[in-house]
């Protein structure tokens, strides 16, 4: 037993014992000994109602300094406290701390609950949203009412981020990505993109003036050229420079055709309808179109396991098409193979090029659809002509427009094949 | 967290009815918004398609309306409604007829867009118009903020912006009659114009038409056909007493 309640015991045991010997003096032994017990109580009272007093009054900082066990009950009461005061502290520094890195944080970031009211949002968010401090606790779609922001939010899943116009300027944009947060609630990041839609529009429309600025001289030069090349009474020695000169102008303006059809492909984002397109019409013209190539391998076979058709614009499937093909007859030597492939399942439209080539490196895979990319080692080029480094760029493009995607897949010194499937929705029956 | 006002209900059922019927306004708005967005697109930057694009977008306004009528008949019979939800019933029944207008007279600018489209293009892109426009569509933008927020102070202003809307629309109607005379084969043209602006000027009219419901709303104050320096002092007293 601790030191402070023996005492406390011998306390109470000699406050007993007076009161009654006391007591015994008047032949009133009980008497005595309540009376000393009642005195005892009102003792522990008056603390008890200190103690009392303290804890309810105004001044915490003034500490009664009890006696006995009361002013170690005081002093561990008073202990308690202000550690929770310190802790309350720090607490609160760390919260402040929190709330100004959000605040100082470019990017906007709101907090919705789980019936999409706005929680909390920082500066950058109000700033870009237009919220105001009362709009907490407001479902956020009341304020940002954009139909593409709004059926985002509602979506069961928010994959992949949306760009939509801001509420406050129609000119400016914003890219804005929810993502899951905490146990119900989720988190709204909004970012201004106005700067780089400026960028991109204006990249887009450089490149389709600048195409169409080229084509003009462009035209004037091969004219003339075809007129030198006709005349008889040129000298044989200038012949051959004539003849290179008429080819590469050629190549010339088949890559300012491309860079156009590029741009036009990407100034038309979204998903296209189209019209029936019979693929094996297509795939005979790209088939006629890599033979008549120089150097194209000997076999360049056709496999149809559908007769299905393809619901989408008949120049873009056909641009498709005769890419992959013309590509996988560019790079394979003229001894190899090329097959073809059309068929369909439930899981959508694919059409598949193999070639047996020399194959692409895996770490080319990734950029090859990036205009002007050329693999420098892995593909060497086998035909005398190369391609316009346009080609897969375009497929990507075609086919992002009909919600296709493309697949590669590459040995080195095997082949490679390169896959596109299009979506079940655009399959449909040739009549 | 529901809006103070109408936060108060036993049932937690009725309560999110309120709510979502204020979001599907919302919803609207945020459709008739984006309509004349791209309404005012198509006869700036000359695009047919999109013009004809907005014209065919209308059903979806229309139909949305009719959901959102449906939905108030409902509340109205099972849940009797009294005091500040009826008014919120009676002014979502009057702001979706005024949206659907809205929708109508965007879908108007949409075809007059396709055929302006067919002709020749001013110098100035139709810059008055323009500016008009993006008058308009702050209004109607401010107008749909009021009422998520049940702001009256923000009613008010649109309430007020209406004034300069309707100057402006003077202006453009004499601009166009001034260059018919100059030139009678413009006659057509502007004609279209015209109409355009005259559509914008009725578009400004409904968002004011939506303000002053907020401001019933709010307040319980009906503030229609009233000078607007005596609806300032109803607001500015109604405030008082609430606050």
């Amino acid at each position: 037993m601790p030191r402070f309640w023996q005492q406390a015991l011998l306390r109470v045991a000699l406050l007993a014992a007076a009161g009654g010997a006391i007591g015994g003096l008047y032949g009133e032994v009980w008497l005595g000994l309540f009376a000393a017990m009642l005195v005892g109580l009102v003792y522990q009272l008056v603390w008890l109602a200190r103690l009392d007093s303290w804890l309810n009054g105004e001044d915490l900082a003034f500490l009664p300094e009890g006696e006995g066990v009361w002013a170690r009950v005081f002093s561990r009461i008073d202990y308690l406290r202000q550690r929770a005061r310190r802790r309350g502290k720090r607490f609160k520094a760390l919260v402040k701390q929190l709330r100004q890195a959000t605040r100082s944080f470019p990017d906007g970031v709101v907090i919705l609950n789980d019936s999409r009211e706005i929680v909390v949002f920082n500066q950058a968010a109000g700033a870009m949203l237009g919220f105001k401090n009362q709009d907490r606790g407001l479902r956020i779609e009341n304020l940002v009412r954009n139909p593409d922001f709004v059926k985002y939010l509602r979506a069961k899943e928010q994959s992949q981020a949306v760009e939509i116009q801001s509420p406050l300027q129609p000119d400016a944009w914003l890219l804005c990505h929810i993502v899951p947060y905490g146990l119900s609630q989720k988190m709204l990041l909004v970012r201004d993109v106005t700067q780089q839609h400026k960028i991109e529009h204006m990249r887009r429309d450089f490149v389709a003036n600048a195409s169409h600025e080229l084509r003009t001289p462009l035209t004037v030069i091969t004219g003339y050229l075809e007129a030198i090349a006709d005349d008889p009474q040129l000298s044989a020695e200038l012949r051959a420079p004539v003849d290179e000169m008429q080819k590469q102008s050629q190549r010339m303006r088949q890559l300012v055709d491309e860079l156009l059809r590029l741009s036009e492909l990407e100034a038309e984002p979204g998903a296209v309808g189209g019209t029936r397109v019979d693929m094996r019409a297509v795939i005979e013209t790209a088939r006629q179109e890599a033979r008549a190539l120089p150097d194209c391998p000997a076999t360049v076979e056709s496999v149809y396991d559908s007769e299905q058709g393809l619901r989408g614009v008949r120049k873009d499937i056909q641009s498709i098409v005769s890419n992959l093909v013309s590509n996988a007859a560019r790079y394979t030597p003229p001894t190899g193979k090329i097959v073809i492939r059309w068929w369909t399942t439930e899981a959508g439209a694919f059409l598949s090029v193999r070639d047996t080539g020399r194959g692409i490196a895996s770490e080319h895979i990734p950029r090859l659809c990036e205009r002007f990319y050329r693999v420098e080692n892995g593909r060497e080029r086998i035909g005398g002509e190369g391609g316009t480094g346009l080609g897969l760029a375009i497929v990507r493009h075609a086919l992002l427009r009909h919600g296709g995607s493309l697949n590669i897949e590459s040995t080195l010194g095997v082949g490679s094949t390169f896959t596109c499937q299009f979506p079940a929705s655009r399959i449909v029956a040739v009549d | 967290m529901e809006s103070e006002i109408f936060g108060q209900h036993i049932s937690r059922k009725f309560n999110e009815e309120l709510e979502s019927l204020r979001s599907q306004v919302s919803t609207m708005g945020g459709l008739v918004e984006r309509q004349l967005t791209d309404a005012i697109e198509a006869i700036v930057s000359a695009d047919s398609q999109l013009g004809l694009q907005v014209a065919s977008r209308d059903v979806q306004v229309n139909q949305i309306e009719v959901e959102i009528d449906e939905e108030c008949g409902r509340i109205l019979a099972t849940r009797a409604p009294a005091a500040a939800d009826l008014r919120l019933i009676v002014a979502v029944i009057k702001a979706i007829t005024d949206l659907e207008r809205i929708g109508d007279e965007a879908q108007r600018i949409g075809i007059l867009a396709a055929r302006l489209a067919t002709e020749k293009q001013p110098a100035d892109r139709y810059d008055e118009l323009k500016t008009l426009a993006d008058h308009v569509l702050d209004m109607l933008h401010d107008a749909l903020d009021a009422f998520s927020r049940l702001d009256a102070e923000d009613a008010l202003k649109v309430v007020e912006e209406d004034k300069i809307v309707d100057e402006e629309y003077d202006m453009i109607s004499r601009q166009c009659i001034t260059l018919m005379m100059e030139d009678p084969r413009t006659i057509h043209r502007f004609m279209d114009v015209s109409w355009a602006a005259r559509a914008l000027e009725r578009i400004g009219d409904h968002a004011k038409n939506i303000s002053e419901y907020v401001i019933y709303l709010v307040q319980g104050k009906d503030v229609r056909h009233t000078q607007i320096e005596a609806v300032r002092e109803q607001v500015e007293r109604a405030n008082k007493i609430l606050k």
